[in-house]
């Protein structure tokens, strides 16, 4: 008889039969199919009637699930698309809009072994803490050193991508959070060896620079629903307020960028180099392995940048910006860690960076939801998901030309709460090439990753 | 293994090579003085340690060495978080104060949090300000450094190199000289997948599940894994195919023990343990046998289809090969397996199982098993495995004799030893003689050490002839030396041949004489 099993993030076929969607394996003499098909085989065996034994699933148990979510209008819709769907696609809302809660919804519905993949550690805790709240259960997690597997089952997108073999077979129901992550090379293999049927993925920031999401609809199902920004501020979101400060460079300040952008200028002109596109720029960057002298103008160039970025002066200005705005509960984003730490000692605020300690992280947020802590200061760990529903205030201090960031950064502040109204304020060093850097990232359709 | 922006390589024509360091000029210069820096900075910040690697950086090294080298040394240092206070504890109470008094937005308004902090804490003001972020990375202290020689730091350098550049592999083919059980253990343990063939030598391919589908690099990293138990073998080639991240082109790199053993970190060669009892005893017994049969453990792996068996031991005998394969922990389902893989082996091979052991009924097994299977209790009983090997070198032998019968050979040398003739085209020195007996080329005569040309004889019995005495004798150790010096070892069937008749003269083969009746 037929006979279907699991191996490594593959299905393996043993009988005298070929299917549309498999490979004869010769090295172990059967045929091999990718996980994310098992379901098209599955059908294709029962339309031919033939009898086989399916050694495939693995899944934890089923466990009783008590909703209490309650969807709003739209997050209702957005559902509803997606189970017509046949149960797969992606929903793009923006951040702040309770993307979660549409796919806790969906988990209530559907009663299923669900994996819920995440990009960072913080989003596990909150997923989790979610969990027991909305369905009241508790949820498993792989990443960060603890790997449980549970009905539900929340991991970092790296932990998805390296337990694939062992873990492609648990679950019916896969959620990708940010969703646009998945379209990486490496990424993309968990949607290929995960046999889940039913998947939805979330994001605010569907299209990427590179244009890989065009594969997301073949992984995960086709963009079902969108929502933007601009329909549900007010309503739905806080509404807020955009500020662009900018500050001089300090004389020395002033005096060391210009002598660090002269080597850089100088070599590009010697060399004719000139930097249009971001290809441009990747080109440039390559010959720097090969080529001293390139590299000794890149790094004149990076340094030039970092005086720009950290100059003193912002932190005179946000200083100020601070005390001004004393009852505001503030996030503070730059794009460096050491601006973070210099922040972190001059205001005696706390930091979170990839080096935070992850029980100091959660005390940290914790507090911070509590209103204990007044202000957090981060560098790019923050930018995607862990909400702090009344934070208002957003001051952005550095950060890349990425659109997706500015879009991320600005959803921290969004969240609904009666009466508040967000203000982000970007500090930007005049005359520098941070303002083209500022202009980027809040014009240019330019999501990179 | 370094992290991937650390990778230097050359890259030509699809191939591409890492760079690697030699034990000489600017590369020994910069592992000689960064091992010194970790030496001298016991005690001081992690920090002040990537400041002088910067400092070579900046004299012109190249970065991605330094660094390289500074990575690998920071693995061989123990690094600790200052423990007067505890920086975590102080930092939430700075925090806790600073959310009773307000953001430090001001010089006075920090220097009020700080210092309830510090009396809280009962330690200086300078205090918390130094140790605020005391367990950062670039703050930890330098406790112990354990120093490798310049030279073995450069080694292990290459070898991370090596690794790191297989990171990006998306597959690998390589030869060895031994250790192969060791190597398929990892094989399986990492995940991956084989195949083996015989090109030359007897290579092993690897990749994964998924490489069937596509290029992917997501077996680089176990493969980067598996590369020191490859190279602890005296011999290897290894290839790979690697897929360059940054233009996404395909090149090649090869990494040869000639030329590459002696740069390379290599793991010390594991010396032959026996997994158990039952194998040790039966080794040991079988040797004190004398049998004839050379015993060697863990021999090359034995082709079984696509797949391979390893198995524990091979006995070998003018040219004649059996394997043993001993089975201690079994179940029916994977007897049945292996079996299966064993019935596409070509080689003879004996399979002993332990009926101690036994979960299942053996009864069916006999009936579905074309192999040769032997039971045992505690040990592995000498007579049916010596049975097995009579019948198997026996077996080998009648196919030799025919396979010789048509052989297309024609000889030229005016002797031709069985021995010399049997080793030089592997088969077994009986086979040989009963063949060629059998059926005698023409133009030699057949002697029971080997075949001696007609005229080659003739030659030799004119010479004997020319020494005869007056009396018709010649003794017999001048007889022996004409005979050995024209490099014919059958003495006396020679002789006869040429109708001498030895005439003895007590025992004392010196006294004996040669004649003709």
């Amino acid at each position: 008889m037929i006979r279907l099993w699991f191996d490594k993030g593959t299905i393996l076929l043993r009988g005298e039969v070929g299917t549309p969607y498999g490979k004869w394996d010769p090295r172990v003499e059967c045929y091999r199919i990718k996980a994310m098909y098992y379901w098209d085989v599955l059908a294709y065996l029962r339309e031919s009637k033939l009898a086989f034994q399916d050694d495939v699933p693995n899944l934890p148990p089923v466990e009783q699930l008590n909703s209490t979510v309650e969807l709003r209008p739209y997050q209702k819709e957005a559902l509803d698309r997606w189970r017509h769907a046949n149960m797969r696609g992606t929903l793009v809302l923006p951040t702040a809009a309770g993307k979660t809660y549409v796919a806790l919804k969906a988990i209530s519905l559907l009663k299923t072994q669900t994996f819920i993949v995440v990009p960072t550690l913080d989003l596990i805790d909150q997923w989790r803490t979610r969990i027991t709240e909305h369905l009241n259960t508790q949820a498993g997690a792989i990443g960060g050193g603890e790997i449980t597997v549970k009905m539900i089952t929340v991991s970092t997108y790296d932990s998805a991508y390296l337990r694939a073999e062992t873990l492609g077979n648990k679950f019916m129901l896969v959620v990708f959070d940010e969703v646009h992550h998945l379209a990486s090379p490496s990424y993309m293999q968990i949607a290929e060896m995960y046999i889940a049927p039913y998947r939805m993925g979330l994001t605010a920031t569907y299209e990427r620079s590179d244009e890989r999401h065009s594969l997301l609809p073949r992984l995960v199902g086709d963009p079902v629903y969108t929502v933007g920004v601009e329909e549900l501020a007010g309503e739905h979101l806080s509404p807020y307020t955009y500020e662009k400060m900018l500050v001089e460079l300090t004389p020395e300040e002033q005096r060391a960028y210009e002598d660090e952008m002269a080597v850089f200028r100088l070599y590009l002109k010697e060399k004719g180099i000139i930097l249009k596109s971001a290809e441009d720029f990747q080109r440039f960057i390559m010959a720097t392995g090969r080529d001293h002298r390139a590299r000794e103008a890149l790094l004149s160039r990076n340094r030039a940048l970092k005086i720009a970025l950290n100059s003193a002066a912002k932190l005179g200005l946000l200083a100020q910006q601070l005390e001004t705005n004393r009852n505001e509960k503030a996030l503070i984003f730059t794009l460096h860690n050491d601006l973070v730490y210099t922040i972190s000692r001059r205001f005696l605020i706390p930091a979170i960076t990839y080096q935070t300690p992850k029980e100091e992280r959660r005390e940290i947020l914790g507090n911070f939801r509590k209103g204990e802590y007044k202000a957090i200061v981060t560098s790019q760990v923050l930018d995607e998901g862990v909400d702090v529903p009344d934070a208002s205030a957003g001051y952005i201090l550095s950060g890349t030309g990425s659109t997706r960031e500015y879009i991320q950064r600005l959803g921290r502040i969004l969240r609904k709460v009666e009466g508040k109204r967000a203000k982000l304020v970007e500090i930007v060093s005049k005359e520098t090439v941070e303002v083209g850097i500022s202009r980027r990232r809040r014009h240019k359709k330019n999501t990179e990753e | 293994m370094l992290p991937s922006e650390l990778l230097a390589v050359w890259k030509r024509k699809g191939n591409i090579w890492p760079r690697y360091a030699r034990a000489n000029g600017d590369s020994l210069d910069v592992a000689n003085s960064l091992i010194k820096a970790y030496k001298n900075h016991v005690g001081e910040k992690k920090s002040v340690l990537k400041a002088f690697a910067g400092q070579l950086e900046d004299e012109g090294y190249e970065y991605r060495f330094v660094r390289g080298l500074a990575h690998l040394l920071d693995r061989k240092s123990t690094f600790k978080c200052n423990d007067k206070i505890n920086p975590v504890e102080l930092r939430q109470r700075i925090f806790q104060a600073t959310g009773k008094l307000g953001l430090a937005t001001n010089e006075e308004r920090r220097k009020r949090i700080v210092e309830t902090v510090a009396s809280e804490m009962n330690v200086t003001p300078q205090t918390v300000d130094e140790f605020l972020y005391a367990d950062l990375e670039s703050e930890l202290v330098l406790e112990e450094f354990d120093p490798p020689t310049p030279d073995e730091l450069l080694k292990e350098y290459n070898l991370s190199l090596t690794q790191t550049l297989l990171f990006d592999s998306t597959e690998l083919r390589f030869t060895a000289s031994g250790n192969w059980q060791r190597i398929f253990y990892a094989v399986k343990r990492l995940g991956l997948i084989y195949e083996v063939y015989k090109d030359g030598k007897f290579w092993v391919k690897i990749d994964g599940p998924a490489s069937l589908f596509k290029l992917t690099r997501r077996y680089g990293t176990a493969t980067a894994k598996l590369l020191p138990t490859i190279i602890a073998n005296p011999e290897w080639t290894v290839e790979a195919k690697i897929l360059w991240r940054y233009t996404n082109e395909i090149c090649s790199f090869k990494l040869e023990s000639w030329k590459h053993r002696t740069i390379l970190k290599s793991p010390q060669q594991p010396t032959v343990s026996y997994d158990s009892v039952v194998e040790q005893d039966f080794a040991e017994q079988f040797q004190g046998l004398r049998t004839g049969w050379q015993l060697k453990r863990e021999p090359e792996p034995v082709p079984a289809g696509k797949q391979v068996i390893i198995p524990d031991f091979s006995l070998e005998k003018e040219g004649i090969k059996v394997y043993i394969e001993i089975v201690g922990f079994w179940t029916l389902e994977y007897l049945l397996r292996k079996i299966d893989k064993l019935k596409k082996v070509s080689a003879n091979m004996l399979v002993a199982v332990n009926e101690n052991l036994a979960c299942e009924k053996l009864a069916d097994l006999e009936k579905t098993a074309p192999i040769n299977i032997i039971y045992y209790h505690d040990k592995i009983p000498l007579a049916p495995v010596l049975r097995y090997l009579e019948k198997a070198f026996q077996g080998v032998q009648l196919t030799q004799k025919d396979f010789l019968k048509n052989l297309p050979v024609i000889f030229t040398e005016a002797v031709v030893n069985y021995e010399e003739f049997a080793a030089r085209i592997g088969v077994s020195t009986d086979a040989v003689k009963a063949a060629l007996a059998e059926n005698p080329p023409g133009g030699y005569t057949v002697m029971p050490n080997g075949l001696v040309r007609k005229d080659k004889l003739e030659q030799i019995r004119k010479r004997i002839e020319e020494q005869l005495g007056p009396t018709g004798r010649l003794h017999l150790s001048d007889a022996i030396r004409i005979i050995e010096t024209e490099g014919v070892s059958d003495v006396t069937k020679s002789l006869e041949t040429f109708g001498y008749k030895i005439i003895w003269h007590g025992i004392n083969p010196e006294k004996a004489e040669v004649t003709k009746p």
